[in-house]
Protein backbone atom coordinates (compact mmCIF):
# COMPACT_ATOMS: atom_id res chain seq x y z
CA UNK A 1 0.00 0.00 0.00
CA UNK A 2 2.48 2.70 0.91
CA UNK A 3 5.12 3.64 -1.75
CA UNK A 4 8.73 3.38 -0.91
CA UNK A 5 9.31 7.22 -1.45
CA UNK A 6 7.51 7.76 1.56
CA UNK A 7 10.39 6.83 4.60
CA UNK A 8 12.89 8.67 2.78
CA UNK A 9 10.72 11.83 2.44
CA UNK A 10 9.45 13.38 5.44
CA UNK A 11 7.43 16.12 4.51
CA UNK A 12 7.43 17.62 7.00
CA UNK A 13 10.09 17.88 10.06
CA UNK A 14 10.75 18.88 13.42
CA UNK A 15 13.77 18.69 15.17
CA UNK A 16 14.88 19.00 18.86
CA UNK A 17 11.50 21.46 19.53
CA UNK A 18 11.59 23.28 22.74
CA UNK A 19 9.07 25.82 23.76
CA UNK A 20 9.11 28.18 26.34
CA UNK A 21 6.33 30.74 27.99
CA UNK A 22 7.81 32.53 30.04
CA UNK A 23 9.64 30.58 32.23
CA UNK A 24 7.73 27.66 32.07
CA UNK A 25 8.75 25.15 29.51
CA UNK A 26 5.89 23.79 27.89
CA UNK A 27 7.50 21.59 24.69
CA UNK A 28 11.19 19.57 25.38
CA UNK A 29 13.32 18.01 22.60
CA UNK A 30 10.46 17.28 20.26
CA UNK A 31 11.56 15.17 16.99
CA UNK A 32 9.35 14.39 14.77
CA UNK A 33 8.73 13.32 11.39
CA UNK A 34 5.92 13.53 8.76
CA UNK A 35 5.86 11.04 5.86
CA UNK A 36 4.30 12.21 2.66
CA UNK A 37 0.71 11.27 2.96
CA UNK A 38 0.81 9.90 6.38
CA UNK A 39 -1.55 10.21 9.19
CA UNK A 40 0.14 11.11 12.70
CA UNK A 41 -1.96 11.58 15.85
CA UNK A 42 -0.29 13.00 19.03
CA UNK A 43 -2.36 11.61 22.21
CA UNK A 44 -2.01 13.61 25.53
CA UNK A 45 -3.65 14.46 28.35
CA UNK A 46 -4.90 18.11 28.73
CA UNK A 47 -1.99 20.90 29.05
CA UNK A 48 0.67 18.86 27.50
CA UNK A 49 1.14 21.63 24.93
CA UNK A 50 -0.24 19.00 21.85
CA UNK A 51 -2.37 22.59 20.47
CA UNK A 52 0.89 24.34 21.35
CA UNK A 53 2.93 21.73 19.34
CA UNK A 54 0.41 22.38 16.28
CA UNK A 55 0.80 26.32 16.20
CA UNK A 56 4.54 25.97 16.27
CA UNK A 57 4.31 23.72 12.70
CA UNK A 58 1.78 25.94 11.37
CA UNK A 59 4.00 29.04 11.90
CA UNK A 60 1.86 30.99 14.27
CA UNK A 61 4.34 31.30 17.14
CA UNK A 62 7.55 30.11 16.80
CA UNK A 63 9.95 27.67 19.00
CA UNK A 64 13.14 28.74 21.66
CA UNK A 65 14.76 25.86 20.44
CA UNK A 66 15.15 23.42 17.31
CA UNK A 67 13.35 24.23 14.55
CA UNK A 68 10.21 22.94 11.97
CA UNK A 69 11.43 22.43 8.26
CA UNK A 70 8.58 21.66 5.71
CA UNK A 71 9.93 20.23 2.57
CA UNK A 72 13.49 20.99 4.01
CA UNK A 73 12.38 24.91 4.44
CA UNK A 74 12.31 25.83 8.28
CA UNK A 75 9.02 27.72 8.52
CA UNK A 76 8.88 30.80 10.37
CA UNK A 77 5.58 31.68 9.88
CA UNK A 78 2.23 30.39 8.35
CA UNK A 79 2.50 29.42 4.95
CA UNK A 80 -0.22 28.29 2.73
CA UNK A 81 0.52 24.41 2.40
CA UNK A 82 -0.06 23.62 5.59
CA UNK A 83 -4.41 24.72 6.91
CA UNK A 84 -5.06 24.44 9.85
CA UNK A 85 -8.40 22.69 11.52
CA UNK A 86 -9.36 24.70 14.65
CA UNK A 87 -11.59 23.04 17.18
CA UNK A 88 -13.88 25.49 17.97
CA UNK A 89 -14.44 25.55 14.15
CA UNK A 90 -13.45 28.89 13.58
CA UNK A 91 -15.77 30.19 10.33
CA UNK A 92 -16.62 33.86 10.53
CA UNK A 93 -19.90 34.20 11.70
CA UNK A 94 -20.82 36.85 8.70
CA UNK A 95 -19.57 34.88 5.92
CA UNK A 96 -21.98 32.86 4.36
CA UNK A 97 -20.63 28.86 4.61
CA UNK A 98 -19.55 28.95 0.44
CA UNK A 99 -17.85 32.38 1.59
CA UNK A 100 -16.13 30.49 4.57
CA UNK A 101 -15.28 27.44 2.64
CA UNK A 102 -13.77 29.84 -0.38
CA UNK A 103 -12.23 32.07 2.39
CA UNK A 104 -8.73 30.62 1.75
CA UNK A 105 -8.78 30.79 -1.90
CA UNK A 106 -9.87 34.40 -2.26
CA UNK A 107 -6.62 34.96 0.76
CA UNK A 108 -4.50 33.01 -2.10
CA UNK A 109 -5.80 35.67 -4.96
CA UNK A 110 -7.68 32.63 -6.87
CA UNK A 111 -9.79 33.93 -9.69
CA UNK A 112 -13.09 33.19 -9.64
CA UNK A 113 -14.43 30.44 -11.44
CA UNK A 114 -11.35 28.60 -9.80
CA UNK A 115 -12.77 29.67 -6.49
CA UNK A 116 -16.70 28.61 -7.38
CA UNK A 117 -15.44 25.31 -9.01
CA UNK A 118 -13.43 24.53 -5.72
CA UNK A 119 -15.72 25.55 -2.99
CA UNK A 120 -18.76 23.51 -4.91
CA UNK A 121 -16.39 20.39 -5.02
CA UNK A 122 -15.28 20.86 -1.67
CA UNK A 123 -18.86 21.53 -0.04
CA UNK A 124 -19.91 18.43 -1.78
CA UNK A 125 -16.96 16.52 -0.49
CA UNK A 126 -17.88 17.03 3.20
CA UNK A 127 -21.50 16.47 2.26
CA UNK A 128 -22.87 20.51 3.06
CA UNK A 129 -24.16 20.78 -0.37
CA UNK A 130 -27.41 23.15 0.07
CA UNK A 131 -26.21 24.21 2.73
CA UNK A 132 -24.41 27.13 0.50
CA UNK A 133 -26.02 30.02 1.24
CA UNK A 134 -26.39 29.67 5.35
CA UNK A 135 -24.75 31.24 7.93
CA UNK A 136 -22.90 28.84 10.80
CA UNK A 137 -24.98 29.82 13.68
CA UNK A 138 -27.56 28.20 11.77
CA UNK A 139 -25.81 24.93 11.43
CA UNK A 140 -25.17 22.21 13.79
CA UNK A 141 -21.55 21.88 15.28
CA UNK A 142 -21.15 19.22 13.00
CA UNK A 143 -22.00 20.58 10.02
CA UNK A 144 -19.95 23.99 11.06
CA UNK A 145 -16.83 21.54 11.64
CA UNK A 146 -17.16 20.21 8.21
CA UNK A 147 -17.13 23.32 6.60
CA UNK A 148 -13.91 23.98 8.93
CA UNK A 149 -12.37 21.18 6.74
CA UNK A 150 -13.88 22.26 3.49
CA UNK A 151 -12.22 25.18 3.95
CA UNK A 152 -8.97 23.84 4.96
CA UNK A 153 -9.14 21.37 2.09
CA UNK A 154 -10.18 23.44 -0.48
CA UNK A 155 -6.47 25.69 0.16
CA UNK A 156 -5.02 22.30 -1.41
CA UNK A 157 -2.61 21.64 1.02
CA UNK A 158 0.03 19.60 1.39
CA UNK A 159 -0.64 18.92 5.64
CA UNK A 160 -3.63 19.46 7.22
CA UNK A 161 -3.17 19.92 10.97
CA UNK A 162 -6.12 18.99 12.60
CA UNK A 163 -6.64 20.52 16.26
CA UNK A 164 -9.18 18.46 18.14
CA UNK A 165 -11.12 19.22 15.42
CA UNK A 166 -14.03 16.54 17.00
CA UNK A 167 -13.61 17.70 20.52
CA UNK A 168 -16.58 19.63 20.75
CA UNK A 169 -19.12 17.22 18.93
CA UNK A 170 -21.12 14.51 20.53
CA UNK A 171 -20.22 11.56 20.19
CA UNK A 172 -22.22 10.45 16.92
CA UNK A 173 -21.42 13.53 15.20
CA UNK A 174 -17.92 12.70 15.90
CA UNK A 175 -17.75 8.88 14.92
CA UNK A 176 -19.67 10.05 11.55
CA UNK A 177 -16.93 12.48 11.11
CA UNK A 178 -14.23 10.21 11.67
CA UNK A 179 -15.54 7.76 8.72
CA UNK A 180 -16.01 10.69 6.53
CA UNK A 181 -12.68 12.38 7.48
CA UNK A 182 -10.85 8.55 6.43
CA UNK A 183 -13.05 8.57 3.14
CA UNK A 184 -11.93 12.08 2.02
CA UNK A 185 -8.42 11.71 3.01
CA UNK A 186 -8.92 7.87 0.75
CA UNK A 187 -9.99 10.29 -1.85
CA UNK A 188 -7.01 13.12 -1.63
CA UNK A 189 -4.69 11.61 0.82
CA UNK A 190 -2.57 14.19 2.89
CA UNK A 191 -0.34 14.26 5.20
CA UNK A 192 -2.12 15.26 8.26
CA UNK A 193 -1.24 15.95 11.99
CA UNK A 194 -4.39 15.15 14.23
CA UNK A 195 -4.15 15.91 17.71
CA UNK A 196 -7.03 14.62 20.06
CA UNK A 197 -6.68 13.05 23.67
CA UNK A 198 -9.48 10.23 22.50
CA UNK A 199 -7.60 6.93 22.62
CA UNK A 200 -10.04 5.28 20.04
CA UNK A 201 -10.06 8.16 18.04
CA UNK A 202 -6.12 8.16 17.99
CA UNK A 203 -6.35 4.99 16.58
CA UNK A 204 -8.77 4.61 14.45
CA UNK A 205 -7.24 7.47 12.17
CA UNK A 206 -3.47 7.37 12.90
CA UNK A 207 -1.26 5.59 10.72
CA UNK A 208 1.46 6.23 14.03
CA UNK A 209 0.30 7.10 17.27
CA UNK A 210 2.44 9.50 19.37
CA UNK A 211 1.98 9.63 22.96
CA UNK A 212 2.94 12.96 24.64
CA UNK A 213 4.01 13.73 28.68
CA UNK A 214 2.44 16.84 30.32
CA UNK A 215 4.69 19.44 31.58
CA UNK A 216 6.72 19.75 29.89
CA UNK A 217 5.62 18.39 26.91
CA UNK A 218 8.02 15.65 25.75
CA UNK A 219 7.31 12.45 23.44
CA UNK A 220 6.79 9.48 25.45
CA UNK A 221 6.85 6.64 22.72
CA UNK A 222 5.23 6.59 19.52
CA UNK A 223 4.14 3.37 17.13
CA UNK A 224 2.63 2.42 13.69
CA UNK A 225 -0.76 1.36 13.98
CA UNK A 226 -0.77 -0.84 10.90
CA UNK A 227 -4.60 -0.47 9.96
CA UNK A 228 -3.43 0.25 6.81
CA UNK A 229 -6.08 2.41 4.42
CA UNK A 230 -9.46 2.18 3.60
CA UNK A 231 -9.78 0.59 7.08
CA UNK A 232 -13.62 -0.49 8.16
CA UNK A 233 -13.20 1.93 11.60
CA UNK A 234 -16.35 -0.55 13.06
CA UNK A 235 -14.73 -4.03 12.37
CA UNK A 236 -11.27 -2.17 13.55
CA UNK A 237 -13.13 -1.52 16.87
CA UNK A 238 -13.99 -4.91 17.46
CA UNK A 239 -10.53 -6.48 16.46
CA UNK A 240 -8.21 -7.96 18.47
CA UNK A 241 -5.09 -5.69 17.53
CA UNK A 242 -7.20 -2.72 18.45
CA UNK A 243 -8.44 -3.84 21.35
CA UNK A 244 -5.08 -4.76 22.48
CA UNK A 245 -3.51 -1.50 21.60
CA UNK A 246 -6.31 0.46 23.28
CA UNK A 247 -5.74 -1.45 26.76
CA UNK A 248 -1.74 -0.82 26.24
CA UNK A 249 -2.62 2.59 25.54
CA UNK A 250 -5.24 3.43 28.25
CA UNK A 251 -2.64 1.96 30.85
CA UNK A 252 -0.55 4.42 29.40
CA UNK A 253 -2.19 7.26 29.98
CA UNK A 254 -2.88 5.71 33.59
CA UNK A 255 0.16 5.65 34.67
CA UNK A 256 2.03 8.47 33.07
CA UNK A 257 5.37 7.80 35.51
CA UNK A 258 5.57 4.00 34.26
CA UNK A 259 5.34 2.22 30.84
CA UNK A 260 3.07 -0.23 30.87
CA UNK A 261 4.00 -4.15 29.78
CA UNK A 262 5.36 -4.44 26.26
CA UNK A 263 2.94 -5.84 23.67
CA UNK A 264 4.88 -8.26 21.25
CA UNK A 265 2.49 -7.23 18.82
CA UNK A 266 3.33 -3.45 18.64
CA UNK A 267 6.48 -3.96 16.79
CA UNK A 268 5.06 -6.11 14.17
CA UNK A 269 4.83 -4.46 10.41
CA UNK B 1 -59.83 31.42 16.98
CA UNK B 2 -60.15 27.79 15.90
CA UNK B 3 -63.62 28.08 14.90
CA UNK B 4 -63.31 31.33 13.14
CA UNK B 5 -60.66 29.36 11.02
CA UNK B 6 -62.82 27.74 8.35
CA UNK B 7 -64.34 30.26 7.03
CA UNK B 8 -61.70 33.06 7.79
CA UNK B 9 -61.16 35.11 4.29
CA UNK B 10 -57.90 36.35 3.46
CA UNK B 11 -59.62 39.58 4.83
CA UNK B 12 -60.55 38.74 7.73
CA UNK B 13 -57.42 37.00 8.59
CA UNK B 14 -55.67 39.99 8.07
CA UNK B 15 -58.38 41.95 10.47
CA UNK B 16 -57.65 39.27 13.21
CA UNK B 17 -54.13 39.44 13.25
CA UNK B 18 -54.43 43.04 13.57
CA UNK B 19 -56.84 43.17 16.29
CA UNK B 20 -54.66 40.28 17.99
CA UNK B 21 -51.48 42.57 17.96
CA UNK B 22 -53.06 45.24 20.32
CA UNK B 23 -54.21 42.53 22.01
CA UNK B 24 -50.30 41.94 23.18
CA UNK B 25 -49.17 43.54 25.83
CA UNK B 26 -46.84 45.67 24.44
CA UNK B 27 -48.60 47.29 22.31
CA UNK B 28 -52.01 47.64 24.58
CA UNK B 29 -50.22 48.83 27.83
CA UNK B 30 -48.21 51.59 25.69
CA UNK B 31 -51.48 52.84 23.98
CA UNK B 32 -53.42 53.22 27.66
CA UNK B 33 -50.32 54.27 28.91
CA UNK B 34 -50.68 57.18 26.39
CA UNK B 35 -54.20 57.45 26.69
CA UNK B 36 -53.91 58.20 30.38
CA UNK B 37 -50.80 60.25 30.13
CA UNK B 38 -51.70 62.55 27.42
CA UNK B 39 -55.41 62.41 27.95
CA UNK B 40 -54.72 63.48 31.46
CA UNK B 41 -52.63 66.03 31.12
CA UNK B 42 -54.95 68.04 27.72
CA UNK B 43 -57.57 67.53 30.83
CA UNK B 44 -55.86 69.38 33.06
CA UNK B 45 -55.63 71.99 30.65
CA UNK B 46 -59.36 72.34 29.58
CA UNK B 47 -60.45 71.72 33.11
CA UNK B 48 -58.28 75.01 33.50
CA UNK B 49 -55.57 73.33 35.98
CA UNK B 50 -52.80 74.39 33.43
CA UNK B 51 -51.59 77.96 33.81
CA UNK B 52 -51.18 78.73 29.91
CA UNK B 53 -48.02 81.95 31.15
CA UNK B 54 -45.69 79.05 33.36
CA UNK B 55 -46.35 75.28 31.27
CA UNK B 56 -49.03 74.48 28.16
CA UNK B 57 -51.03 71.43 27.34
CA UNK B 58 -50.82 68.67 24.13
CA UNK B 59 -53.96 70.68 21.68
CA UNK B 60 -52.61 73.77 22.66
CA UNK B 61 -48.62 72.66 21.50
CA UNK B 62 -50.31 70.94 18.50
CA UNK B 63 -52.17 74.34 17.36
CA UNK B 64 -49.14 76.02 18.05
CA UNK B 65 -46.82 73.78 16.14
CA UNK B 66 -49.08 73.96 12.93
CA UNK B 67 -48.80 77.80 13.52
CA UNK B 68 -45.22 78.15 13.04
CA UNK B 69 -45.18 75.65 10.30
CA UNK B 70 -47.76 78.09 8.52
CA UNK B 71 -46.00 81.11 9.63
CA UNK B 72 -42.84 79.49 7.95
CA UNK B 73 -40.88 80.38 11.49
CA UNK B 74 -40.81 76.37 12.12
CA UNK B 75 -39.42 75.49 8.82
CA UNK B 76 -36.66 78.47 8.71
CA UNK B 77 -35.77 77.91 12.20
CA UNK B 78 -34.89 73.73 11.42
CA UNK B 79 -33.39 74.51 8.42
CA UNK B 80 -31.17 77.10 10.27
CA UNK B 81 -30.53 73.96 13.27
CA UNK B 82 -30.26 71.42 10.71
CA UNK B 83 -27.08 72.86 9.39
CA UNK B 84 -24.71 72.59 11.97
CA UNK B 85 -26.35 69.24 13.06
CA UNK B 86 -25.48 68.03 9.81
CA UNK B 87 -22.23 69.53 9.62
CA UNK B 88 -21.47 68.40 12.96
CA UNK B 89 -22.10 64.67 12.48
CA UNK B 90 -20.81 64.62 8.89
CA UNK B 91 -17.55 65.64 10.65
CA UNK B 92 -17.71 63.65 14.03
CA UNK B 93 -18.78 60.08 12.19
CA UNK B 94 -16.01 59.80 9.79
CA UNK B 95 -12.80 61.50 12.27
CA UNK B 96 -14.60 59.21 15.51
CA UNK B 97 -14.40 56.20 13.45
CA UNK B 98 -10.76 56.97 12.39
CA UNK B 99 -9.56 57.91 15.60
CA UNK B 100 -11.15 54.91 17.07
CA UNK B 101 -9.39 52.84 14.56
CA UNK B 102 -6.34 54.53 15.13
CA UNK B 103 -6.80 54.21 18.88
CA UNK B 104 -7.57 50.14 18.79
CA UNK B 105 -5.02 49.23 16.33
CA UNK B 106 -1.91 50.91 17.09
CA UNK B 107 -0.43 51.11 20.62
CA UNK B 108 1.73 54.07 20.57
CA UNK B 109 -1.05 56.07 18.90
CA UNK B 110 -3.66 54.99 21.91
CA UNK B 111 -0.80 55.77 24.52
CA UNK B 112 -0.55 59.28 22.91
CA UNK B 113 -4.39 60.10 22.92
CA UNK B 114 -6.19 57.76 25.46
CA UNK B 115 -5.53 60.36 28.11
CA UNK B 116 -7.62 63.36 26.32
CA UNK B 117 -9.90 61.03 24.66
CA UNK B 118 -11.23 59.70 28.06
CA UNK B 119 -10.62 63.15 29.87
CA UNK B 120 -13.18 64.51 26.82
CA UNK B 121 -15.39 61.31 27.79
CA UNK B 122 -16.11 62.20 31.30
CA UNK B 123 -16.14 65.96 30.97
CA UNK B 124 -19.81 67.47 30.28
CA UNK B 125 -19.01 68.88 26.91
CA UNK B 126 -21.41 71.74 27.99
CA UNK B 127 -18.77 73.30 30.08
CA UNK B 128 -16.47 73.25 27.20
CA UNK B 129 -19.21 75.52 25.01
CA UNK B 130 -17.49 78.93 26.43
CA UNK B 131 -13.88 78.31 25.79
CA UNK B 132 -14.60 77.15 22.20
CA UNK B 133 -16.75 80.26 21.90
CA UNK B 134 -13.95 82.04 22.51
CA UNK B 135 -11.73 80.56 19.81
CA UNK B 136 -14.10 79.56 17.37
CA UNK B 137 -16.57 81.96 17.99
CA UNK B 138 -20.07 81.75 18.57
CA UNK B 139 -21.52 81.22 14.77
CA UNK B 140 -21.47 78.74 12.74
CA UNK B 141 -17.87 76.85 13.34
CA UNK B 142 -17.81 77.31 16.67
CA UNK B 143 -21.71 75.90 17.01
CA UNK B 144 -20.41 73.26 14.72
CA UNK B 145 -17.60 72.74 16.87
CA UNK B 146 -19.81 71.94 19.99
CA UNK B 147 -22.20 69.09 18.38
CA UNK B 148 -18.76 67.51 16.77
CA UNK B 149 -17.73 66.96 20.50
CA UNK B 150 -21.02 66.18 21.76
CA UNK B 151 -21.19 63.65 19.01
CA UNK B 152 -17.78 62.39 18.30
CA UNK B 153 -17.18 61.08 21.75
CA UNK B 154 -19.60 57.19 21.60
CA UNK B 155 -18.11 57.37 18.13
CA UNK B 156 -14.77 57.00 19.73
CA UNK B 157 -15.03 55.13 22.58
CA UNK B 158 -17.22 52.74 20.61
CA UNK B 159 -14.74 51.61 17.61
CA UNK B 160 -11.87 51.53 19.79
CA UNK B 161 -14.05 49.00 21.79
CA UNK B 162 -15.00 46.82 18.54
CA UNK B 163 -11.38 47.26 17.44
CA UNK B 164 -9.81 45.90 20.76
CA UNK B 165 -12.60 43.14 21.10
CA UNK B 166 -11.70 41.28 17.92
CA UNK B 167 -12.41 37.57 18.67
CA UNK B 168 -8.61 36.54 18.80
CA UNK B 169 -9.33 32.37 17.88
CA UNK B 170 -10.71 34.19 14.41
CA UNK B 171 -7.28 36.53 14.10
CA UNK B 172 -5.50 33.36 14.44
CA UNK B 173 -7.33 32.07 11.39
CA UNK B 174 -6.83 34.58 9.35
CA UNK B 175 -3.38 34.34 10.15
CA UNK B 176 -2.72 30.44 9.78
CA UNK B 177 -4.13 31.10 6.48
CA UNK B 178 -1.96 33.62 5.47
CA UNK B 179 -4.23 36.76 5.42
CA UNK B 180 -2.55 40.03 4.45
CA UNK B 181 -2.78 43.19 6.87
CA UNK B 182 -5.78 44.62 4.57
CA UNK B 183 -7.79 41.32 4.10
CA UNK B 184 -7.77 41.00 7.33
CA UNK B 185 -9.48 44.16 8.40
CA UNK B 186 -12.18 43.07 5.07
CA UNK B 187 -12.72 39.63 6.29
CA UNK B 188 -12.56 40.17 10.29
CA UNK B 189 -11.77 43.67 11.71
CA UNK B 190 -14.43 45.85 9.82
CA UNK B 191 -17.18 43.27 10.69
CA UNK B 192 -16.60 42.98 14.19
CA UNK B 193 -16.60 46.68 14.35
CA UNK B 194 -19.97 47.15 12.83
CA UNK B 195 -22.39 46.49 15.54
CA UNK B 196 -20.13 48.62 18.05
CA UNK B 197 -20.03 51.57 15.32
CA UNK B 198 -23.69 51.21 15.24
CA UNK B 199 -24.47 51.44 19.07
CA UNK B 200 -21.63 54.65 18.54
CA UNK B 201 -24.18 56.10 16.01
CA UNK B 202 -27.17 55.77 18.07
CA UNK B 203 -25.36 57.06 20.71
CA UNK B 204 -24.00 59.85 19.20
CA UNK B 205 -27.20 61.09 17.07
CA UNK B 206 -28.89 61.79 20.27
CA UNK B 207 -26.16 63.47 21.90
CA UNK B 208 -25.62 66.15 18.40
CA UNK B 209 -29.40 67.10 18.97
CA UNK B 210 -28.21 67.73 22.64
CA UNK B 211 -24.94 70.01 21.55
CA UNK B 212 -27.30 71.55 18.79
CA UNK B 213 -29.54 72.87 21.68
CA UNK B 214 -26.95 73.79 23.71
CA UNK B 215 -25.19 75.84 20.94
CA UNK B 216 -28.01 77.38 20.02
CA UNK B 217 -28.92 78.65 23.59
CA UNK B 218 -25.22 79.21 24.41
CA UNK B 219 -23.32 80.77 21.70
CA UNK B 220 -25.25 82.80 19.04
CA UNK B 221 -29.17 82.53 19.72
CA UNK B 222 -30.14 80.52 16.53
CA UNK B 223 -32.96 78.03 15.00
CA UNK B 224 -34.92 75.53 16.82
CA UNK B 225 -33.32 76.86 20.09
CA UNK B 226 -33.66 80.75 19.90
CA UNK B 227 -37.77 80.28 18.23
CA UNK B 228 -38.04 78.19 21.75
CA UNK B 229 -36.15 80.33 23.89
CA UNK B 230 -37.67 83.53 22.39
CA UNK B 231 -41.50 82.18 22.79
CA UNK B 232 -40.80 81.43 25.99
CA UNK B 233 -39.15 84.49 27.31
CA UNK B 234 -42.46 85.77 25.87
CA UNK B 235 -44.42 83.35 28.06
CA UNK B 236 -46.25 81.75 25.29
CA UNK B 237 -45.38 78.34 26.64
CA UNK B 238 -47.30 76.75 23.79
CA UNK B 239 -45.44 78.26 21.11
CA UNK B 240 -41.63 77.64 23.31
CA UNK B 241 -43.12 73.72 23.53
CA UNK B 242 -43.53 73.33 20.05
CA UNK B 243 -39.77 73.36 18.71
CA UNK B 244 -39.35 71.08 21.31
CA UNK B 245 -41.68 68.36 19.94
CA UNK B 246 -40.21 68.94 16.56
CA UNK B 247 -36.89 67.97 18.40
CA UNK B 248 -38.36 64.66 19.81
CA UNK B 249 -39.83 63.98 16.60
CA UNK B 250 -35.83 64.14 14.85
CA UNK B 251 -34.63 61.91 17.83
CA UNK B 252 -36.97 59.67 17.51
CA UNK B 253 -36.34 59.38 13.72
CA UNK B 254 -32.46 59.31 13.33
CA UNK B 255 -32.86 56.48 16.24
CA UNK B 256 -34.68 54.70 13.47
CA UNK B 257 -32.58 55.27 11.01
CA UNK B 258 -29.61 54.10 13.16
CA UNK B 259 -31.68 50.67 13.58
CA UNK B 260 -32.55 50.33 9.76
CA UNK B 261 -28.57 50.30 9.34
CA UNK B 262 -27.84 47.81 12.08
CA UNK B 263 -30.63 45.67 10.59
CA UNK B 264 -28.73 46.14 7.26
CA UNK B 265 -25.74 45.58 8.04
CA UNK B 266 -25.98 42.37 10.33
CA UNK B 267 -28.39 40.57 8.38
CA UNK B 268 -26.45 37.43 9.81
CA UNK B 269 -27.42 38.51 13.54
CA UNK B 270 -30.73 38.72 12.33
CA UNK B 271 -31.67 35.47 10.32
CA UNK B 272 -29.63 33.77 13.73
CA UNK B 273 -32.48 35.16 15.66
CA UNK B 274 -35.31 33.88 13.45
Amino acid sequence: MSSSDNGLNPTLRLQGVGKWFGSLQVLEEIDIDVKTQEILTVLGPSGCGKTTLLRIVNGLILCERGEVSFKGEVVDGPRPEMAMVFQNFGLFPWKRLDQNIGYALRIQGKDKNEIDRLVSHYTELVGLGGFEANYPSQLSGGMQQRAGLARALAAQPDVLLMDEPFGALDALTRETLQEELLRINEAEPKAMIFITHSIDEALLLGDRVLVMTPRPGRIRFQFETGFGRGRDLEALRGGKRFQALRHYLWEAMRNPDEEPEPIPELNLE
Amino acid sequence: MATDAPTATGVSTAEKTAWERIKEPAVYVRLISLVVVIGGWELMGQTGNIDPVTFSYPSAICVAFWDLIASGKMTAAAYESSQILVAGLLIAIPLGIVLGILMGRFRTFEYAVDTYVFALYATPVVALAFPIAMVLGVDFVGKTTIVVFFAIMPIIVNVYHGVRNVDLSLLEVTRSFCSTESQRWRDLIFPSVVPYLVAGLGLACGRALVGMVVAEFLMSISGLGALSQDYIADLELDKGLAPVVLLMIVGIALTKVVNICETKFSSWRVRQES
